[in-house]
């Protein structure tokens, strides 16, 4: 079969898979273990969706790593947490505009890949850049002439982006083609069961992702009424006829920050990046545990609740603590009140 | 000596960022220092300063410190948010002014390395990549460089070119085709410096208390051009460090 990166900038063949896919109104929820298991495939090519850290699909990755995927082709803008499973086999390489988690540092399974060259780096990005090849897959050109990328190191010898001359003026550009991944994960606030997703904050490439990928699961913290989605149809970002599964996952985000809900799980994030994968050998530990030992994501958080030595809705009532008297705002008529109860009861019921 | 103001190097930086900025620029903030310097000058001498943060919001009026360019209080009460590649697009536009930036490395043209240490093939550190810091450097009208000063962080030439300073002197950014203005202040925690005119090369415009140019020279992996006017930094005041302790960062993410 051919390589990911065969297909990541092939037109016509984005064109094709989406021709075939339904645009009928049809329900697509199923369990995330079945999602995972059915739309992505080893060798596929993976791009980050939300902000990686901040409304990334975490619990699906987790899961991901559960299923021991392999091969996969990372798609990093940024890239987060989620670049820990080349050390299992999971990622062959990546295409990087960045990979860290800003000012806590590098992440080191990352780091050791390159470094080792266990872990390709196929092509090197500007956030910009690598936005404007998603958004151009969206917007239907071949291609967008960009003023990023010139004169530095990233424009010499790159495999996809070339150094042009515009027409009309004659001054340099950077050509930038639309890139098509394979799948996209999403996770939002709010989804009906056909697909239509909704979120608050940030659709950071979103929009763009959602159009371009060839797959699409979305993820959510509730699935709502499809009258509700069509009440308040302005935060929609996902269009049903994109997407091919969708699964209720309160807490999907977590230990990313959910805009409104929860925030970065800060404590579990600092031990992860500072200790708990600073060697090889610790990662394996800490994958084997938490991870392949479990068997969902609310056992996760539970694992995480007992390391902090609290109980589990205590937990999560904590990271949700300063998500809503301080992060929130305009958060409009929805997603307060009652939505967070109803949350608790769900990770309780998940969780015990 | 009791009414002496005592202050940590990363605070001195965190206040002569915020001094750099002015009352009404748009300001496109980097992770890191930059987040406290900008959040500093708002909180202080320039509440009109528009900020723009390439998660997409624009304009917050942040209660704490955010942890990431798009941490949710990097949107409290934003009253827009785009998407990225929009917020780039409005940069390329003209609507930012100052791009305020980190990276492991920066040198005498005022390029920034953000992606590997020792040779790109076989890196000696893998650093994160560029991030948005490329399109900042590409079309920003100013941009100002957060650092550590230290030889190899100064070096002659940055190992890579992630984000582009004058690139190899005059005439050079215009030559590649950029738009932006180019490095206008590197901060680090020895002293400021800015860029000749005509050489585009690196110079030094204020040592911080304690150290002169003579010591930073020794920091630095270049001949490093001295300001006439160079003099001391001005010491960050009890009004500055008061409102950085107690409003920026008061749980010291940053700035400690």
């Amino acid at each position: 079969m051919a390589h990911a990166n065969d297909r990541l900038f092939d037109h016509q063949l984005a064109r094709e898979t989406k021709l075939k896919k339904t645009r009928a109104l049809v329900d697509k929820r199923m369990p995330l273990k079945d999602a995972i298991a059915q739309y992505v495939d080893d060798g596929d090519s993976l791009v980050e969706t939300g902000f990686a850290y901040a409304r990334g699909p975490m619990g699906a990755y987790w899961e991901i790593g559960r299923q021991k995927k392999k091969d996969l082709v990372g798609i990093f803008t940024p890239g987060g947490l989620n670049n820990l499973w080349h050390e299992f086999g999971g990622v062959e390489g990546a295409h990087v505009a960045y990979v860290g988690v800003e000012m806590r540092g590098l992440i080191a399974p990352f780091r050791r890949g390159v470094e080792a060259g266990t872990l390709k780096v196929f092509s090197e990005w500007s956030h910009g850049a690598l936005a404007l090849s998603l958004r151009a897959a969206e917007q239907g050109v071949n291609y967008v002439a960009s003023k990023s990328m010139l004169g530095s190191d990233i424009m010499k010898d790159h495999p996809y982006v070339k150094l042009g001359e515009d027409p009309w003026t004659g001054e340099p550009v950077c050509l930038i083609p639309a890139m098509y991944p394979d799948v996209a994960i999403f996770h939002v606030h709010h989804a009906d069961m056909y697909g239509n997703g909704r979120i608050w904050g940030l659709s950071v490439n979103d929009t763009a992702i959602v159009a371009a990928a060839h797959k699409v699961i979305v993820t959510c913290e509730r699935i709502v009424d499809t009258l509700d989605i069509r009440a308040n149809a302005s935060n929609v970002i996902i269009p049903w006829y994109c997407v091919d599964a969708v699964c209720e996952l309160p807490y999907g985000a977590w230990p990313g920050d959910m805009p409104g809900m929860y925030y970065f799980d800060r404590p579990l994030q600092e031990r992860v990046v500072r200790v708990d994968w600073k060697t090889r050998e610790s990662t394996k530990e800490w994958v084997e545990t938490n991870v392949y030992g479990t068997k969902n994501l609310y056992e996760m958080i539970q694992l995480a609740a007992e390391e902090e030595g609290m109980n589990v809705l205590d937990y999560v009532k904590s990271l949700e603590q300063f998500a809503c008297s301080a992060a929130y705002f305009g958060l409009g008529v929805w997603g307060t009140g009652g939505e967070r109860d109803w949350k608790y009861e769900e990770v309780a019921k998940r969780a015990i | 000596m009791s009414d002496e103001v005592q202050y940590t190097p990363r605070e001195l930086l965190a206040v002569i960022a915020s001094r750099l900025i002015r009352n009404e620029d748009s300001v496109f903030v980097g992770t890191g220092l930059p987040l406290v310097g900008a959040l500093l000058a708002h909180k202080t001498h320039a509440p009109q300063m528009m900020a723009i943060y390439e998660g997409g919001s624009i304009g917050p009026e942040p209660t704490a410190l955010p942890w990431s360019v798009a941490d949710p209080l990097t949107f409290y009460k934003a009253p827009i948010i785009l998407s990225m590649s929009s917020v780039f697009g409005h940069t390329r536009c003209g609507y930012a002014d100052v791009g305020f930036l980190g990276g492991a490395q920066v040198d005498m043209y005022g390029n920034m390395n953000a992606t590997t240490i020792g040779p790109y093939d076989k890196p000696t550190v893998r650093l994160t990549g560029s991030g948005g810091a490329n399109d900042m450097a590409s079309l920003c009208q100013r941009i100002i460089f957060l650092g550590l000063h230290l030889a190899e962080r100064f070096p002659e030439r940055v190992d890579y070119i992630t984000s582009p300073g004058f690139l190899d002197g005059p005439g050079a950014r215009e030559k590649a085709g950029l738009i932006g203005g180019g490095p206008w202040r590197v901060i680090s925690h020895l002293g400021l410096m800015g860029f000749d005119e005509e050489t585009c090369r690196m110079k030094l415009l204020s040592y911080h208390p304690g150290v002169n140019p003579e010591i930073i020279q020794q920091f630095t992996g270049f001949e490093l051009l001295i300001d006439k006017d160079v003099h001391e930094t001005e010491k960050p005041t009890a009004e500055e460090l008061h409102v950085l302790r107690d409003l920026v960062d008061p749980n010291q993410l940053f700035v400690f």
